[in-house]
């Protein structure tokens, strides 16, 4: 909870502020493909490299894939996005 | 806050060193998927894999000029699950009778190939339930 996974947006100030305060959260990952990836965001670096848990991967919003863990490319990735996820969280 | 305790992914690419010596599923660009044991790695995501499974997935047509519309309409089509279609000729009603195509997956083994970063879109360790 340290970097703040109780309203992470209400103290957000830069894009990389943002991305700190998302850790653990449920997010949606769009590629350049214009495939998404729905997940709980593990941790990302400075390249946008993203690990992903309980990774569902939906191409044209159908779902084609899940991966229990998943490295995502930072060179790919569109847009990470918040989501709230089904049931799994509070979020 | 399970993600950290876990299995000390502190960085991204923590998730690939943990899955060194094990098999790995990755996805690359232009519609190609690796299985293979991952001996090494840096931090562009080159990699050395071992005993790799390689599969292509190709659209085969016969007029070229129709690739850019067949493959957009292999994702709609690909909605409701056109897995069964492979390697099967599909043709479509009006307006793209005329499009006769073929998907295929091609598959090939190797002992060892080394992988380019820069090619890599996502890569998945084995489950591990930890």
């Amino acid at each position: 909870m340290s970097t703040g996974g109780e309203k992470g947006s209400a103290t957000t100030k830069t894009p990389a502020d943002f991305l700190k305060s998302i850790r653990g959260r449920p997010v949606v990952v769009k590629l350049n493909s214009g495939v998404d990836y729905r997940g709980i965001l593990a941790c990302l670096d400075g390249y946008m490299n993203i690990a992903m848990e309980q990774t569902e991967e939906y191409v044209n919003g159908q779902l084609k894939n899940k991966y229990g863990d998943a490295f995502i490319r930072g060179n790919n990735v569109l847009y990470i996005s918040t989501s709230k996820r089904t049931l799994a969280d509070g979020a | 806050m399970a993600s950290e305790e876990e299995s000390a992914v502190k960085e991204p690419l923590d998730l690939i060193r943990l899955s060194l010596d094990e098999r790995i599923y990755v996805k690359l660009r232009s519609d190609r998927e690796l299985r293979g044991k991952l001996h090494a790695y840096d931090q562009h995501l080159n990699m050395i894999l071992g005993d790799v499974e390689e599969v292509v997935t190709t659209v085969e047509i016969d007029d070229e000029t129709y690739e850019e519309i067949v493959r957009r309409l292999l994702e709609a089509y690909e909605g409701q699950g056109f897995q069964h279609c492979l390697g099967k000729q599909i043709l479509f009603a009006e307006p793209f009778h005329m499009l006769n195509f073929v998907i295929q997956t091609t598959r090939r083994t190797v002992p060892f190939l080394f992988v380019r970063g820069d090619g890599v879109i996502l890569v998945s360790p084995p489950l591990r339930t930890a």
